[in-house]
């Protein structure tokens, strides 16, 4: 199965960063369209795209977008979550970097269907050239008029996009804490729903707030210029359209790859080229925030929000996702997987907010345990230990950033229990010579820099 | 509450009504279930919170299937109890397999990186996580590796030690200084397991609150500078009691070990103090236990005070009362208690016959039945502490509030950040109200009456229906000098902030705060009078709030400390003497006997040359007293008397709650109660008061004194009682305010 490129449909178009050879290739024709619309009638044709959040969570866009209160003079807000901080994923970077124009003609569309005048993008620290076209694009949107007061003449519609640019932490991509970043806060997730009303009640600044993913936001130009039913005649049931995935790893030809939801799992590895280096040992399908998926039951796997794996443990059966944000890692079985599991735990650990207990003192305990078993000082207990710690995370912390430093390691545990005692019985890899071992980590520094009592 | 804001929730199968939007923590409470927590705190904002996780429970709601039926649908992932508001049908459980394995787990990553000092921890004994491990926690740790190590015994302030080793970050502290306190010393830095508390930059942590994040802290990482390592848990006791160091009335509880006090810890009233005390307070009552203390009397011989028996000292004060006659005075007993008062007064009305009585050492010395009380109807207060949660708008007018009142402050920050009211301020210089007074103006020092002129013509042009009540042709008349331009130059605010501050005021129900800005300007009177005009016009009649500033100078009052009235604010007939005139009096050797009730004019009176002069001369001095103040040292005859802590007694506290303080621990035997001293000399006179102990005597004050006649012992209970004015004031009127420029007043009389 080929690509399909909508969203990366101009990426090697040359000049496509500046107005008008965005506006030649069709660009802005979709705000026209829709300013001619019902505030109702985009929301609905989102709702009919069956257009899904592409941010990890699957959530159904045209819910938030109809959810944000209608008849209220309170301010309320658009935000783009760009803080892609996901281990695997680069979507958003090369949207933001070839593509900048489509996604801001996304979030002004936004603001129209849901009467917001403000809006921010959140781009994540790190991302200064693409923090630097997306600039360049919203200077010549103002330009053009497509943004500011009055956009294309309409009386009734003022509208302001700011650019936010984060502090280089994870968390921040988490959709309450990236509104607690927003507003000048500590980084750190607030409470949700059940607890709190959902962000389209109180948001940012306790006022009704859209948030969604730049993917999310890129796809609205084309729902709304080829209608919801065109978008939704792609994919599988409940996964409508087309997904970016980063591809990256072991693999001849790592990039972004767009394709039609309902993809199996490694018919997209072999439109990459296939794995290099030796033959596919496992493959984490959606960001590091998955659990593996082995190479033997990989063919069991298609790309879809549906597709889930099963994870046992104790008194509790866990469905955990597939896709989550698209990037995906192909390793090839010179791999080892507790090192894999270490490079994790180590991501995670670094980048627990610290808010709550599980999660700040759960993914730096997993460090620290796989740490031990690397460094040969492993014992066969420790197996129960790991999965109970994660067991203790799952579910229990405050945001998804503990599910998603426990999930990984509960899949390696299930399906590669046995490199583990190997490593634990021999300290060493079962790799053998082929073992490439972890450089020095910057974590065990800063714990080495501490005085001492 | 009305029946439909209730909902039906089941906790552990056990079936309760609580009002929606409870948190499940508190339901489960009233439930009888418990819950463990940290980080819950419920004067506390939620929004920081629910980080710990302890209090996770499993939640099912109902719901409606596609065919109609009501049936329960588990959450899939348990809940944070304190942050999950019920809503009806609700079903909780806090005793399936799998809360107790999460509790578990979250002890155990809790305990991973503490340092399990207990031994030698000041929390152990009175700790939430060692009481929370023993019942849910693990047995033993399976963490092997290295713990988080910071340096011990951090310095964060003068008053609070940290142990950052030992926190949970539970965020309580720092949600203390952001909801409570306001003065937002307290962050985290760094992320995940490096996490931890500090000030910014390192500095010291400057708060007048700072106390209270020791009582707080769920662990032993917030720790009292002054307590720490004197005492354990179990080897204290506590007493109930009421804070003396200013006017509002603290419930605390004194902590005290064989004959010493160790610690003061706040006790619970919602009426008053919350659970809060300020660091004055919490750290500031350790004078009851210090060497200093007199324990014998102490008698001027050849020049010096001796040491003496109290039949020697008191055979002279004695005689030298007789040889006195009436020229006789007393100056104090605003710290004392509404027993000492009452018998002080009675000593020397009834017994000595003189009604040279004042407890009040400032400026400000009116009559009584003047002021306030004759414009609006009640001496200090028109409002109860917890009334000012309600108020749409609070005017702090010339007071620091947060030195002054601390915990008024603490509910009108209250009345800011929780429940939507609106604070304007107008001081001579900033405070720290202007963190969320909106405007706080800077009037140029002394013209309070030109910018409360410049509001009240604004109110007076908006509110015409004014007009009817009395006084309103001659109010008006003497305002028509007056624009918002000449109040502007005058006070040197802007007139646009004159009408902002008038808009608030005028917007709705509003609370006015007067502090010693006011009661120690010269020209005390007009300003007052100026504040009645105001509140008159705004329709505020009720809210004008001028508290006093000493433990128990509201008692004082009750009690008839006052030349011109006797308890119960029954006129004399023939008034005494103020302060001022009594110490010129003895300045002048008019004077025959001075005598000082846990008063210390040269230090605190306004005029301290005149307060030497007076007690260094002719007139023979007696002090009671805690120790050797200025003014101890110039007395005649020092009779040790009891501290708070040492004394059974009532505190009425500046909204006028009277409420009880118990005797915890002797100091000495020849260390007695002020009421005792009194007694003891009236009946060395041959006029005995009969009295037994402080409860005879409140008895006798509920019987003699009708403003007190609920506030018996048995009634008093653990909130108090807040005493009100048989009726309040019907004929409010406006009275024309003269204005007169700092430089040309003259002190007050």
């Amino acid at each position: 199965m080929p690509e399909t490129r909508i969203l990366l449909k101009h990426r090697d178009e040359p000049g496509i960063e500046d107005i008008e050879t965005y506006e030649r290739l069709g660009g802005y024709t979709a705000l026209r369209k829709a300013l001619g619309m019902e505030r109702q009638e985009v929301i609905n044709e989102v709702k009919s795209s069956g257009l899904r959040g592409r941010g990890g969570a699957g959530f159904p866009t045209w819910i938030k977008w109809d959810g944000i209160p209608k008849n209220t003079n309170q301010p309320h807000y658009v935000l783009c979550n760009a803080d892609e901080g996901e281990p695997g994923t680069f979507k958003d970077r090369e949207l933001m970097l070839k593509c900048a124009h489509q996604i801001v003609e996304g979030i002004i569309i936004a603001g129209y269907a849901t009467l917001s005048k403000v809006s921010y993008i959140y781009i994540r620290g790190e991302f200064v050239e693409s923090a630097k076209m997306v600039r360049k694009a919203i200077d010549q949107a103002y330009r053009k008029g497509y943004l500011g007061k009055k956009i294309l003449g309409r009386e009734d519609f003022d509208f302001d996009l700011y650019i936010h640019v984060g502090a280089g932490s994870y968390e921040c991509g988490e959709e309450s804490a990236l509104m607690s970043s927003l507003m000048g806060e500590r980084g750190q997730p607030r409470l949700k729903f059940p607890h709190a009303p959902l962000p389209v009640i109180a948001g940012a600044w306790n006022q009704p707030t859209l948030i969604n993913n730049v993917e999310t936001y890129s796809v609205v130009p084309h729902i709304i210029v080829n209608g919801g039913a065109w978008y939704a005649s792609m994919g599988t049931q409940g996964s409508k359209g087309t997904k970016i995935f980063s591809l990256s790893g072991h693999i001849a030809k790592p990039g972004n790859y767009e394709i039609i939801f309902g993809m199996p799992l490694l018919d997209l590895v072999e439109l990459a080229g296939g794995v290099t280096g030796g033959n596919l040992k496992a493959i984490i399908p959606g960001g590091s925030s998955v659990p593996l998926i082995p190479a033997e039951i990989a063919k069991d796997f298609t790309l879809d929000y549906e597709a889930s794996q099963t994870v046992q443990y104790r008194m509790r059966t866990m469905r955990l996702p597939v896709v989550g944000s698209g990037g995906m890692m192909v390793f090839n079985d010179r791999t080892d997987i507790v090192t894999l599991m270490l490079r994790t735990a180590e991501f995670y650990a670094h980048e627990s907010c610290g808010k709550c207990t599980p999660c700040r003192e759960g993914t730096r305990w997993l460090y620290k345990i796989l740490y031990r078993i690397v460094s040969g000082g492993g014992r066969p207990s420790d197996l129960d230990i790991l999965m109970n710690i994660c067991d203790g995370i799952d579910g229990r912390s405050y945001c998804a950033l503990g599910d998603a430093a426990a999930w990984p390691i509960m899949g390696s545990l299930k399906h590669y229990r046995h490199e583990y005692e190997y490593w634990i019985e021999h300290k060493r890899s079962p790799l053998g010579d082929n073992f490439v071992p972890p450089v020095p980590n910057r974590l065990n520094l800063n714990f080495e820099l501490l005085p001492a009592r | 509450m009305a029946d439909n804001d209730l909902v039906n929730v089941k906790i552990d199968g056990i079936a309760v009504q609580v009002p929606k939007g409870t948190p499940a923590i508190e339901a489960a409470k009233k439930a009888g279930v418990d819950i463990p927590f940290f980080c819950y705190h419920p004067k506390l904002s939620m929004e920081a919170g629910a980080n710990c996780r302890m209090c996770l429970v499993e939640v099912a709601t109902p719901r409606k299937g596609p065919d109609g039926t009501i049936s329960m649908a588990k959450m899939p992932k348990p809940q944070t109890a304190c942050s999950l508001p019920v809503s009806e049908g609700m079903e909780i459980e806090t005793q399936t397999e799998q809360v107790i394995a999460d509790r578990k787990a979250i002890l155990e990553f809790l305990l991973i990186n503490h340092p399990l000092d207990c031994p030698i921890c000041d929390r152990g004994g009175e700790c939430p996580l060692q009481n929370n491990t023993i019942f849910y926690g693990p047995q033993n740790s399976r963490f092997i590796e290295e713990k988080r190590h910071f340096p011990k015994a951090y310095p964060l302030s003068k008053h609070v030690v940290f142990d950052r080793e030992r926190c949970i970050h539970c965020a309580r502290c720092t949600r203390f200084t952001d909801d409570i306190s306001g003065d937002h010393q307290l962050a985290f830095l760094k992320r995940g397991a490096d996490m931890y508390i500090d000030t910014f930059n390192q500095s010291k942590m400057v708060s007048k609150f700072s106390g209270n994040v020791i009582e707080i802290c769920p662990v032993g990482a917030l720790l009292s500078r002054d307590y720490r390592f004197k005492a354990r848990p179990w080897d204290i006791l506590s007493q109930k009691s009421i804070c003396t160091q200013c006017s509002n009335g603290c419930n605390i509880k004194l902590d005290y070990r064989v004959g010493r006090l160790q610690r003061v810890n706040a006790r619970l009233n919602e009426a008053v103090n919350e659970e809060w005390t300020c660091d004055k307070g919490k750290f500031g009552m350790d004078y009851v236990s210090t060497d200093q203390r007199l324990v014998t009397p102490l008698i001027r011989r050849d020049g010096a005070l001796q040491p003496a028996t109290w039949s020697e000292a008191m055979d002279l004060v004695v005689q030298r009362l007789k040889e006195a006659g009436k020229s006789v005075g007393a100056i104090g007993g605003a710290r004392c208690t509404n027993e000492d008062n009452y018998i002080l007064q009675k000593f020397f009305r009834n017994v000595l016959k003189s009604n040279n009585l004042d407890h009040r050492l400032g400026t400000y010395l009116p009559p009584a039945q003047s002021g306030l009380h004759a414009r609006l109807g009640y001496h200090t207060m028109g409002n109860a502490i917890a009334d000012f949660e309600r108020m749409k708008t609070i005017f702090v007018i010339g007071s620091d509030l947060v030195n002054e009142q601390p915990i008024l402050f603490l509910r009108v920050r209250k009345a800011w950040r929780f429940k939507g009211g609106r604070i304007i301020a107008a001081n001579p210089a900033a405070t720290q109200i202007s963190e969320f007074a909106d405007p706080e103006v800077t009037y140029r020092a002394g013209a309070e009456v030109a910018l409360l002129n410049g509001i009240i013509k604004i109110l007076a042009e908006r509110n015409p229906s004014a007009a009817d009540l009395p006084g309103y042709g001659d109010f008006i008349k003497s305002l028509a000098g007056w624009s918002i331009e000449k109040a502007a130059e005058e006070s040197g605010v802007s007139a646009e902030r004159i009408r902002r501050i008038a808009d608030a005021i005028f917007s709705g129900e509003t609370a006015f705060i007067a502090g010693k800005a006011v009661t120690e300007h010269p020209d005390a009177s007009a300003v007052i009078e100026a504040i009645c005009n105001l509140a008159v016009l705004s329709g505020n009649a009720a809210n004008v709030n001028i508290p006093v500033t000493q433990c128990n100078a509201q008692g004082a009052m009750d009690m008839g400390l006052l030349p011109d009235s006797a308890p119960g604010y029954t006129p004399v007939e023939e008034p005494g003497l103020n302060t001022r005139q009594m110490l010129e009096a003895a300045a002048d050797s008019n004077l025959k006997a001075l005598w000082l009730v846990g008063a210390d004019p040269v230090a605190h009176y306004t005029d301290a040359d005149l307060a030497k002069r007076a007690l260094g001369g002719d007139t023979f001095v007696i002090a009671s007293e805690l120790f050797l103040t200025p003014s101890a040292e110039l007395a005649d005859v020092v009779l040790p008397v009891a501290s708070v802590a040492e004394k059974d007694g009532t505190y009425t506290n500046c909204e006028r709650r009277v409420q009880r303080i118990f005797k915890a621990f002797e100091l000495s035997p020849d260390v007695h109660p002020d009421w005792f001293v009194f007694a003891d000399a009236s009946g060395r006179l041959e006029q005995p008061l009969p009295y037994f102990s402080a409860r005879d005597i409140l008895r006798e004050i509920n019987v003699t004194v009708p403003l007190y006649a609920d506030c018996s012992p048995q009634k008093l209970g653990n909130e108090g009682i807040r005493w009100q004015y048989p009726s309040a004031k019907s004929d409010l009127q406006l009275v024309p305010v003269e204005y007169r420029p700092l430089a040309k007043v003259t002190v007050a009389e």
